[in-house]
């Protein structure tokens, strides 16, 4: 996402351990956040750490900050990017101790939002997601700011709550206008199920694979990176399992401690997920057993609300790097997070027959039938318009025609009817 | 399939001048993310003058739990004990224990919650405490 050439934003980590957390853990978190900053494009240029219940003015102890304060003097970053969430209070203090601008880990995934959000509905989204961060802060930003400066007569008026108002009728002006480009979204899904495709979505952690996955089934050329959040936008293509065509869509992955606010800000994104018949549920099988479950269980918490009657097979991506052993450990270990397990290699196509089988278990159920009809040009046609619609299993010529067919409701009671007219 | 218990409590604030809480356990067969079947309900009232504890919480679930003739891993909220961790809150209870972690065991808590938030408000009407 850097451009060649331009140098690169240079950037401090610091993260506050809680005290008695498992080393193991923090190590986890710290790397998600080495991993986003280089996502948002920094080159990081030094870390700190403190174990210690958060300070309510500087989040850390004032020490630490001053030894931040000494590094950030030495190593001059851009930026400092905390792991933990920072109020506006804490931020003002920083930047005031260090003399360098300071955001969390919320913030930087909003500016890797920001940075990648191309069309229309999702510069939106983003603006959203960003007026709802800054709400709540949108007063106290104004104090911090107009200290020393009152206005109005004697200088007894206030700006908070003028700018809170307008950070408020921005935001209800943004939804207003998602909300109509999501009307168009449903027509459009309502249009694609009325038309016979299921909807078939892969869901997530962010960089599990999911654009590799997407590529090698309905063989595209998505962009896919070893990188978090690659994939802001849904793409959906057309894929065939076992005879019937369904729409299958590549979605942003998930990431552990997102807001609610955020959840809600990309819920247009995250309906392609909860509105979809399947949803593939990817997880990278080569990461360490506890991984993958906290990874499945940050996937469980985002979805668990919004799901409803959707079928979910859980994909074990990346089977290619571990043994057979090591696999079957893994899917017996997590069975009861791991709702039909399937083993797939998205680089070498390894499970995928395996993998249809499983969504097409699960698509809405289609009815299969006989029908028999003497033949004329007519019936010809009706035998066209079926091969088109539906799942020709066998076709007979002799005596009549005799189809085998398998489709939906709507199209097996409408060819009934043809039928009858026909004969 | 898996057979677990999940367990919410109502009430854990104070109204007049004690506190009235309603703890509900479900007991349920669930796969990683479907209810397949609900077992069997039971709700258990309890009354307190002062805020309850974490052993007052541990005793109030395995007092519901007893009554339930079906067992399985009893499962709830972190939040519901504080959010501990929960070794230290599992080595309290006689039976298993864990914190909510698939769709399903959440959708149980779900249930219980429901039947605990609406049986307190049926009780707290019909004695008339407001």
């Amino acid at each position: 996402m850097q451009e060649p050439g331009m140098s690169m934003m240079r950037a401090i980590l610091v993260k506050r351990n809680e005290p008695r957390s498992e080393d193991e853990k923090n190590e986890l978190q710290m790397n998600e956040l080495r991993e986003l900053a280089g996502a948002a494009g920094y080159e990081i240029i030094g870390e700190l750490t403190q174990t210690r219940h958060p300070d309510r003015k500087y989040h850390l102890g004032r020490g630490k900050v001053e030894e931040l304060a000494q590094i950030v003097a030495d190593l001059r970053p851009d930026k400092v990017i905390f792991h933990n969430p920072l109020t506006t209070m804490q931020i003002y203090n920083i930047s005031e101790t260090c003399r360098c601008e300071t955001i969390d880990k919320f913030q930087l995934i909003l500016e890797i939002f920001a940075t990648r959000a191309t069309t229309h509905r999702s510069k939106l989204q983003v603006e959203l997601a960003r007026l709802e961060y800054e709400l709540p802060r949108a007063r106290a930003v104004i104090s911090l700011l107009k200290k020393d400066e009152r206005p109005g007569f004697m200088g007894l008026g206030g700006y908070e709550d003028s700018y809170a108002q307008d950070v408020k009728n921005r935001m209800i002006r943004i939804r207003k206008e998602l909300e109509t480009i999501q009307k168009d979204n449903e027509t459009l899904r309502a249009h694609r199920h009325s038309r016979g495709f299921s909807l078939v979505a892969l869901a997530g952690y962010t960089n599990a694979g999911k654009s590799t996955l997407f590529n090698a089934l309905v063989d595209e050329a998505v962009e896919s990176k070893d990188m978090l959040f690659t994939t802001l936008l849904p793409t959906t293509r057309s894929l065939n399992v076992q005879g019937r065509d369904v729409l299958l869509t590549d979605t942003v992955g998930f990431i552990e401690d997102l807001p609610h606010w955020m959840v809600d800000a990309f819920r247009s994104t995250l309906d392609e997920i909860f509105l979809a018949d399947v949803v593939l549920l990817v997880v990278d099988s080569s990461e360490p057993l506890e991984l993958i479950r906290k990874k499945l269980l940050v996937c469980h918490e985002t979805m668990w609300d919004q799901l409803q009657d959707v079928g979910i097979v859980t994909v074990f991506n990346k089977m290619d790097m571990i043994s057979e052993e090591e696999l079957q450990e893994r899917m017996l270990s997590l069975g009861y997070l791991a709702p039909d397990p399937v083993a797939v290699s998205a680089r070498t196509g390894m499970g995928f027959d395996e993998l249809k089988a499983s969504i097409h278990d699960l698509l809405p159920e289609w009815k299969r039938i006989t029908l028999s009809f003497p033949m004329s040009e007519e019936a010809m046609s009706l035998v066209a318009w079926i091969f088109e619609e539906g799942v020709v299993h066998s076709v007979n010529y002799e005596d009549g025609i005799s189809i085998d067919l398998e489709a939906r409701d709507k199209i097996i009671n409408k060819a009934i009817s043809l039928v009858k007219t026909l004969s | 399939m898996f057979d677990i218990i999940a367990v919410d409590i109502s009430g854990r604030h104070k109204v007049k001048d004690g506190y009235f809480m309603v703890c509900a356990a479900v007991s349920a067969s669930v796969t990683a993310d479907h209810v397949e079947k609900v077992n069997q309900i039971a709700i258990r009232t309890f009354r307190s003058r002062s805020a309850p504890e974490v052993p007052d919480v541990v005793k109030m679930v395995e007092e519901t739990v007893s009554e339930l003739k079906f067992s399985g891993t009893l499962v709830t909220e972190a939040g519901d004990f504080y959010n501990k961790p929960q070794w230290l809150i599992d080595s309290m209870f006689s039976h298993e224990l864990k914190y909510q972690e698939s769709l399903s065991e959440r959708r149980c808590i779900e249930i219980a919650h429901h039947v605990s938030l609406s049986s307190r408000k049926l009780l707290l009407k019909e004695l008339d405490i407001q």
